[in-house]
């Protein structure tokens, strides 16, 4: 096996003095000259149409600069979500969002916005605002907002349901359940989930006299999110500027794209001010006004043969897309495409959409569609098993997906360690004393479950993909790479430079990285899908390739031999050692380099960049790239105990094991595991917003949504499986939301392992287990 | 309203500030004094991400009236270490992976240094009660655990 000097090393993380010292910048940080303060009003109804509005007083109040209404802000329709606005043919682009409209949908749409010279000022203009409602019926349910009474959302192809219908066939579905010996048939019931990071959606914008706009936020996509605010702004591109000042805390999908609206009011509020604008989004407002999870409703019909071959399966998801479309046309897409991919099953089918109702939107959140899928799915394959009176585990290797194998993805499947993972967690949890943990008549009742699933390491083809990255050797041989991606906490600021500085062949200290910014970066569609280590590493790679070669042709014209014969090894050119073994005569033969008048057998990349400074030349590497795809693979195991007094469910253990391909900084794929196990148990157990029947968010704090603390942590083991796929650099697969989407069916599996209940409805509350435990003893 | 003069020791050097009696903590270190390594993830002390030490205490700054703190010392993250010395706590968060988007970070950090401030055995019960008021969205808490911990033995061996 090839050793590498970079990779593969947990160093410590580049931004990590930043942000261990409190000078790390976030855009709710900011401070700019002049700057004024935005707030929103924001709609108390769930549907209604705005028939009088009414600012004058609030546009009176001392300090208040400037308030925007529909009336006097563009009424350019988009859409917040970084690829619907621009989607690939043939798919239509879904735009149903102004920044502000005359119809409000959910409580929290966007009424107005006030810019003052503080935030207080601004709070109390927008309770001077005056507005008059028509109130509309609304609908909270996804299959409520299908029936033929319903109300109507937004007017659509189809009544409520916003873009096409997902509709994935492969092989003969009807004939497969036919042939099939055993066919079980469940639909469950998926909560609403928030990504709850730790920073509020935030913008500051400031619009220039001459109309350049710079707009610093939070978002996890500055590039994408750039032609969003050209498109409603109708400026060019090339005068807007986005960027993170350079970091963002936390993504987890919420912010692909615009982070909810705080760019576009931002620039809103700033061009009618003529002043620098922030606008930071309260706790409140980013659970009730900035994109969820999907809830809504999963059904798997699955059918095999006796011996326990998987023959037929039947995926259905109808989402709840909230009052706009965001993510709603992709999510359902990727809910199918992974549901399908796990299992090699001969004929299946997927129907999935979303559908409008008037609760917040539903967009990205790490697994993107595939927690819903898995939760399903590897519940009823738990079943299957119980039924086939079989192993689960047993029947899990026995159906999954191996390299090569056909597949309904439109990219191959290149590797797969989960055969590996299954063995690994199996052992870890102590799988073989499953179902021998409880004593008779015990309250306290132990049980273990297991979960598995894949996901794709970039977005392609679910949306345009593509990825560049250029970097410069400096006049003294450090080197610097430009790369438009964020750094939303998962790494990228010291994974992607891991990459240069391998390939280069370079100490990491050498290298530096400019980030998430569309005017010094080239275009990156930015940091989701679990892409940006694996897509935008690959632009990486080429781009440090292309340097590396410019390096070793300037320098084989001073060593004078063939570019091929010269190795560049920490920051030191020389002729290949070999070579010189090869005529034996202790080196003394080796090609020199003449610089500077003076002969050498080696020189460094500081000496050579600093001739070819003299010589009028810097090295500028490049790297186009577009990815190909790659599915990670992972298989999740936990132990629980579920308290049949209390009825609480205690997590005690989770065995995460996960195939990465290859680790480029093993720490960082363990904390991207371990994080997105505690998120998946918080999916299984607690996570849930629900609404009232005036359509009011029940949780909208983290005091009433129920996260996690470092008090609930259950003992998590996350183990890595290098399968080197053949497309990720150096071998590498995503990672960064794989952690979640087998944590929640591994837990409900093993409530039922410990109960014998089956939860067809997540989160498992201490309210549902009483019930279930109630009707059980029945 | 009358705006008051406030007097306190902020990281180890006398501070004299006109505040609003409504002001709260967070915001005179945030915008006031332009420390802004000390975080505001809710405003209603229910993440912790504004954590700060008075008196020796962790507390949330964003549930402290900025005039409480009279005659009060007062740590924020600016004030514990520096590329020069790190304290113990961050050095253990930077090289044991308890750091992903960093927003929680300076609230986490002054949490432990309270706790070890206090004790440096502390036990794994310890660390995750000090902790469970600060909310990490990213890394589950388990390396951050583990760098308290780190940090800890540390500080014992020092001693």
């Amino acid at each position: 096996m090839k050793e590498y000097k970079v990779i593969g090393q947990s160093v410590r993380r580049l931004d990590a003095v930043e942000k261990a010292t409190g000078t790390a910048g976030f855009t709710s940080d900011m401070k700019l000259p002049g700057m004024l303060y935005g707030k929103v009003l924001r709609s108390p109804h769930p549907h209604a149409r705005i028939v009088g509005i009414d600012t004058s007083e609030a546009e009176k109040l001392p300090g208040v600069k400037a308030v925007a209404t529909y009336k006097n802000t563009p009424r350019e329709l988009f859409n917040t979500s970084a690829t619907m606005t621009f989607t690939v043919p043939p798919m239509l682009p879904v735009l149903d969002q102004y920044i502000f409209d005359n119809v409000v949908r959910y409580v929290g749409d966007e009424v107005a916005a006030v810019a003052a010279t503080s935030e207080k000022i601004a709070e109390a203009a927008l309770g001077l605002i005056k507005v008059e409602y028509e109130l509309l019926p609304a609908v909270y349910d996804p299959k409520e907002a299908l029936t033929p009474g319903a109300p109507v959302i937004h007017e659509s192809e189809k009544k409520n349901i916003p873009g096409e219908i997902i509709q994935i066939p492969y092989g003969d579905v009807d004939k497969g359940f036919t042939e099939s010996d055993i066919i079980i048939e469940k639909e469950f019931k998926l909560p609403v989930q928030k990504q709850a990071q730790m920073e509020t959606q935030a913008a500051v914008a400031q619009v220039g006299l001459d109309g350049k706009i710079t707009v610093w936020s939070t978002t996890q996509t500055p590039h994408p999110t750039k032609m969003i605010l050209s498109k409603v702004f109708s400026i060019p591109e090339s005068k807007i500027r986005v960027l993170n000042p350079p970091y963002i805390g936390g993504g987890f999908g919420v912010r692909i794209g615009c982070s909810a609206k705080a760019e576009p009011i931002a620039v809103a509020l700033s061009m009618l001010a003529k002043k620098p604008v922030k606008v930071v989004y309260s706790r409140k407002e980013d659970f009730i006004a900035s994109d969820t999870r999907h809830g809504g409703y999963v059904s798997v019909k699955l059918g095999a043969k006796k011996d326990g071959a998987f023959h037929a399966m039947y995926l259905k998801a109808t989402l709840n897309g909230g009052a706009y479309c965001s993510f709603s046309v992709e999510t359902p897409g990727v809910l199918g495409c992974m549901g399908l991919a796990v299992y090699r099953v001969p004929n299946q089918l997927y129907y999935g959409h979303s559908v409008y109702t008037n609760t917040t939107p539903a967009g990205a959140m790490r697994g993107f569609g595939n927690p819903q899928a898995m939760y399903a799915i590897e519940s009823v394959v738990d079943m299957m098993a119980e039924k086939l009176g079989m192993d689960p585990l047993k029947l899990r290797l026995k159906n999954i997906m191996q390299v090569g194998d056909p597949w309904v993805l439109p990219y191959r499947c290149g590797s797969t360690g989960l055969a590996e993972c299954i063995e690994k967690g199996a052992k870890s949890i102590g799988w073989e004393n499953r179902g021998k943990l409880n004593k008779p008549g015990a309250r306290k009742l132990r049980g273990i479950g297991m979960g598995v699933g894949t996901h794709v390491s970039n977005a392609w083809p679910f949306c345009g993909d593509y990825d560049n990255a250029y970097i410069t050797v400096q006049q003294d041989g450090s080197v610097h790479l430009a790369s438009g991606v964020p750094d939303m906490g998962t790494g990228t600021s010291t994974s992607l430079p891991q990459l240069v500085a391998e390939v280069v062949g370079v100490g990491l200290d050498q290298v530096s990285m400019t980030f998430a910014d569309t005017a010094s970066t080239p275009f990156d569609i930015g940091s989701h899908a679990s892409r940006t280590l694996y897509a935008a590493g690959t632009a990486v790679v080429e781009a440090a390739r292309d340097v590396r070669k410019q390096v070793l042709e300037y320098a084989a014209d001073l060593f004078k031999v063939a570019p091929e014969r010269l190795v560049l090894q920490d920051g030191v050119i020389s002729a290949a050692s070999q070579d010189a073994g090869a005529v034996g005569d202790n080196c003394s033969g080796a090609p020199v380099c003449k610089i500077g008048g003076v002969e050498k057998k080696s020189i460094t990349l500081k000496e050579l960049a600093y001739d070819a400074h003299l010589r009028n030349k810097q090295f500028i590497g490049v790297g186009r790239i577009v990815p190909d795809n790659a599915p990670p693979w992972h298989a999740h195991f936990a132990e629980v105990e579920v308290d049949t007094e209390l009825c609480q469910v205690r997590v005690l253990k989770v065995a995460a094991v996960h195939d990465v391909g290859k680790a480029i900084h093993p720490v960082i794929c363990e904390g991207q595991i371990e994080g997105g196990v505690l998120q998946g148990i918080g999916y299984a157990l607690s996570e849930e917003i629900k609404y009232d029947e005036k359509g009011r968010q029940l949780e909208n704090s983290f005091h009433k949504y129920m996260l996690l603390t470092a008090d609930d942590v259950p003992e998590i083991e996350a183990m890595l499986v290098e399968s080197n796929d053949p497309t990720g650099p150096f071998g590498a697969k995503g990672v960064g939301e794989c952690g979640l989407v087998p944590t929640a069916p591994a837990i409900v599996n093993a409530i039922y392992d410990a109960t014998g209940i089956r939860f067809y409805e997540i989160p498992v509350t201490e309210e549902k287990i009483f019930k279930a435990l109630k009707e059980h003893v029945k | 309203m009358n705006l008051k003069i406030l007097k306190f020791t902020l990281n180890g050097e006398p501070i004299e500030i006109t505040v609003s009696p409504d002001d709260m903590l967070v915001d005179v270190l945030r915008d006031k004094l332009e420390l802004t390594g000390t975080k505001k993830g809710c405003g209603k002390g229910e993440c912790g991400a504004c954590t700060v030490i008075i008196n020796g205490e962790a507390v949330n700054s964003c549930l402290v009236p900025a005039m409480k703190t009279m005659g009060a010392n007062v740590e924020t993250i600016e004030g514990i270490g520096s590329p020069e010395k790190f304290h113990p706590v961050q050095e253990a968060f930077m090289d044991l992976g308890a750091i992903q988007c960093g927003f929680c970070t300076p609230g986490m950090i002054m949490s432990a240094k309270a706790l070890l401030d206090k004790t440096t055995s502390p036990t794994s019960k310890e660390i995750k009660r000090s902790l469970s008021g600060n909310i990490c969205r990213c890394t589950g808490y388990v390396k951050i655990e583990e760098a308290v911990q780190a940090a800890a033995e540390k500080m014992r061996e020092k001693q």
